[in-house]
């Protein structure tokens, strides 16, 4: 028994690596930090909702007309929920997982955007980069101008000046459709 | 929710049979699968119900489930859920298992209810968490003391009802000290001598107190649930339905993907969601990989406890290739976040089918080996034959899973009695041994290690292509289901019930160890003390394991503890008892 022990050692030679003076080999896909692009960023939000352990946080002040995103790498599970659900690429998972820090504050990401004002009464009600993002896919649509004007007022309205505008000249559907790439 | 009863149903026939026994008891019926059936019965006649369902079909308890049910219908809910299985007299065919749930209601101007532990043990825990959870008083526990709550908690609160707190409130402390009352089986007031806090096994937090005789257990006490973390409220109160699965994962360090498919599967039934056949396979692959690691960690303990730590060493080795094997597959080291409700979210590609491949006919050849070497070694077998003995009768009493039943001569699988994900699509055998000793249970997960590296095999082998994720579904309010999974150290069970803002109504998940701690009282018997450490770490508990030891001397009246280190230690060299001093 023992022999064969010795034996089976002997085979097996060195199994360990001597990780930290020598890199450790990741298997491709690996999930480790989120690495983020604020200028890709439009601030729509979706990430913040399906972040599950709350990782992921936006401010909005609706007074300076500001959005502060944020990111606490503590918090974060690696689970790439995030970068699942932006619709511009601008969280993606990283392989890099030595995370560990002597302060708080490192281990949080910040992100500025302003918010734009309603075209028609000048509350603030979304984000300009997403409103931005929105009417240039609108511009990529190709549509006659009447119709794109039309949508292009609906869209940069708040939604409560939304409905008051007068809505039987645009389509039910598009609007719906409309109102869906708001909140996404 | 179907409403009707077909005979094609299956537990049809336990249905028919209760209704002729208990006729007017039954007050509603409700089936939320074709093998999951719930019946609300008169809240007298649960305990003759659930006895005669546990004792005369074939039952065992898998989880019991309070609700406050009051914003709904004005009534706490008890769900006592038992996989019944017939008793032996009809030939035995899987179409013939189901899920049972017997409902009673508890009105809230009279919290209690008449306890079924009197009539079958294995509902202990479960009544006495009621009890401390929800306030209900189970009427014919023995057993006053609180299970799951801290000793410095305050009366009157009760954690899970909907109108107590919120899920951030810490509640100031009640008292400075610990002042839980361990058994006390002498009749004069025993002296206790601290000698150190500290664990036992895989140092996590418990509190044991063996009574013992010289060096022979006579008896054993246990105090758990120190690191309770409140991840049912949590859920309920702060997390979207599908947001749940990631904190699934987080119930367990081992079984956490166990769980995460428990819980998709209760919302996937409960949603009558069929998720795409690759979806099947992806997530039985990946259950296998943990039962891969887990089984080789016990192995690995195994040894280390009875001093044969180069074993140890060479087991977590291999182990490693597991490790692996679940980061090439899922991109952690621990196969978490793989699960969305309706499916999977990462497809397993050729490379890593190759690689997989590779790792498994490894590790077959290695721990062949090593397994080879470990059973030779006349020490190992020695040490743990006819030691920490499950009695069949003790084992049908308290409903122990896994490894830990099927080492008492049970042949009890979750993955054949209720097939889920691919379990029914791939051909494979389950394992069991009638030793009833630490031996055959450490048997046992040696022979499942193998059947888990053809089942990974045969599934990377078989799996049918197309998509891995449905997501055409709808959130439906009010409705619930059972989801479970044999997890390396038995059955993982997730009862779900939504609620009507993206949210769960109620959340209960039980791991499998709580079914295996309340039976470990009868292991620990007639056993030395130096085979304690053996015989808790035989059932693989996770404590989320024991703080300190303390043993006391029945026939000297006296009481000692012992730190962790020197428990183990004992437990390896088998000399110089620490209770010498
Ligand atoms: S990886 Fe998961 S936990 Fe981390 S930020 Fe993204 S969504 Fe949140
Ligand atoms: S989903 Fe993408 S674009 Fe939207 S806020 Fe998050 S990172 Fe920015």
């Amino acid at each position: 028994m023992v022999l064969k022990l010795v034996q089976e050692l002997f085979k097996v030679g060195q199994a360990t690596v001597p990780y930290p003076f020598q890199p450790v080999e990741l298997a491709p896909g690996f999930r480790g930090k989120p690495e983020y692009n604020p200028e890709q960023c439009i601030a729509c939000a979706a990430c913040t909702i399906a972040c599950p352990p709350n990782a992921l946080s936006m401010e909005t002040d609706l007074e300076t007309g500001r959005r502060i995103w944020s990111i606490y790498y503590g918090q974060c599970i690696f689970c790439a929920r995030c970068e699942e659900v932006c619709p511009t690429g601008a969280i993606k998972l990283g392989s890099d997982f030595e995370l560990a820090s002597f302060t708080r504050e490192d281990l949080t990401v910040r992100a500025e955007f302003e918010l734009a004002a309603c075209s028609l009464c000048g509350v603030y009600f979304a984000s300009a980069k997403q409103l931005n993002h929105v009417l240039a896919l609108l511009d990529q649509a190709g549509l006659p101008p009447a119709e794109a004007a039309d949508r292009r007022a609906l869209l940069t309205a708040c939604p409560e000046c939304r409905r008051k505008i007068d809505l039987p000249r645009v389509k039910p559907l598009a609007q719906e459709a409309f109102n869906d790439r708001l909140q996404h | 929710m179907l409403e009707t009863i077909e005979q094609t149903k299956s537990g049809y026939r336990y249905v028919a049979a209760l209704r002729e026994q208990f006729g007017r008891a039954v007050q509603d019926e409700s089936w939320q699968a074709p093998d999951q059936v719930t019946l609300t019965v008169d809240l007298n006649t649960l305990p003759a119900i659930v006895s005669w369902l546990y004792y005369q079909q074939g039952g065992w308890l898998a989880v019991v489930a309070a609700n406050d049910e009051r914003p709904l219908n004005g009534n706490f809910a008890l769900y006592y859920v038992l996989s019944v299985e017939g008793n032996g007299s009809e030939p035995a065919q899987n179409s013939d298992k189901c899920y049972m749930v017997v409902r009673g209601l508890v009105p809230p101007y009279q919290p209690e209810f008449p306890a079924v532990t009197p009539h079958v043990p294995a509902a202990v825990w479960y009544e006495r968490e009621v009890r401390d959870m929800f306030g209900l008083q189970p009427v014919g526990i023995q057993d006053e003391r609180r299970l799951v709550l801290p000793d410095d908690w305050p009366e009157d609160l009760y954690p899970l009802r909907k109108d107590t707190m919120d899920y951030r409130l810490r509640p100031e402390p009640t008292t400075e000290n610990e002042t839980y009352e361990f058994l006390d089986i002498g009749d004069e007031e025993l002296v206790q001598i601290p000698l150190g806090p500290l664990h036992i096994t895989s140092d996590e937090p418990g509190h044991f107190r063996l009574f013992v005789d010289g060096e022979h257990i006579v008896d054993a006490d246990y105090r758990l649930f120190y690191v309770h973390r409140g991840m049912e409220k949590l859920a309920e109160t702060r997390m979207n339905y599908d947001q749940v699965p990631f904190l699934a994962d987080r119930i367990c360090g081992i079984c956490g993907y166990a769980h995460n498919v428990a819980y998709a599967n209760s919302i996937e039934r409960a949603l009558d969601i069929t998720i795409p056949e690759r979806a099947h396979y992806i997530r039985t692959i990946l259950l296998e990989v943990e039962r891969l690691h887990s089984h080789l960690l016990n192995l690995g303990l195994a040894c280390h406890f009875v001093g044969f730590d180069t074993g140890f060493m060479q087991l977590f080795r291999v182990r490693e290739k597991a490790m692996q094997m679940a980061e090439v597959l899922t991109g952690t080291r621990k196969t978490y976040g793989m699960n969305l409700i309706g499916g999977v979210r990462r497809d397993i590609l050729k490379d890593q089918r190759v690689q997989t491949l590779k790792w498994i006919a490894e590790l077959r050849q290695e721990v062949t080996s090593l397994v080879s070497i470990l059973l030779e070694t006349p020490y190992i077998v020695q040490r743990t034959q006819n030691v920490g003995r499950l009695e069949p009768q003790v084992a049908r009493d308290y409903s122990p899973v896994g490894p830990t039943l099927r080492g008492s001569g049970f042949d009890r699988d979750i993955r054949v009695i209720h097939p889920y994900s691919a379990y029914d699509r791939v051909p494979w055998t389950t394992s069991y041994k009638d030793g009833c000793d630490v031996l055959a249970r450490t048997l046992v997960r040696a022979e499942e290690f193998f059947t888990s590296l053809s089942l990974v095999e045969t599934c990377l082998e078989t799996m049918p292509e197309g998509p891995i994720l449905v997501e055409d579904f709808q959130y439906k309010p009010y409705r619930f289901a059972l989801g479970y999974v044999e997890a390396p150290r038995g059955e993982d069970i997730h009862w779900s019930m939504l609620g009507d803002n993206q949210k769960l109504y109620r959340w209960r998940c039980r791991a499998s160890s709580y079914n295996n701690w309340p039976p470990l009282r009868y292991m620990l018997r007639n056993n030395t003390i130096s085979d304690a450490p053996l015989i808790v770490a035989s059932i693989d508990p996770c404590y989320s394991c024991t703080e300190r030891v303390t043993v006391v001397d029945v026939r000297k009246k006296k009481a000692q503890i012992i730190p962790y280190k020197e428990m183990e230690r004992y437990c390896r060299e088998r000399k110089d008892s620490p209770l010498k001093t």
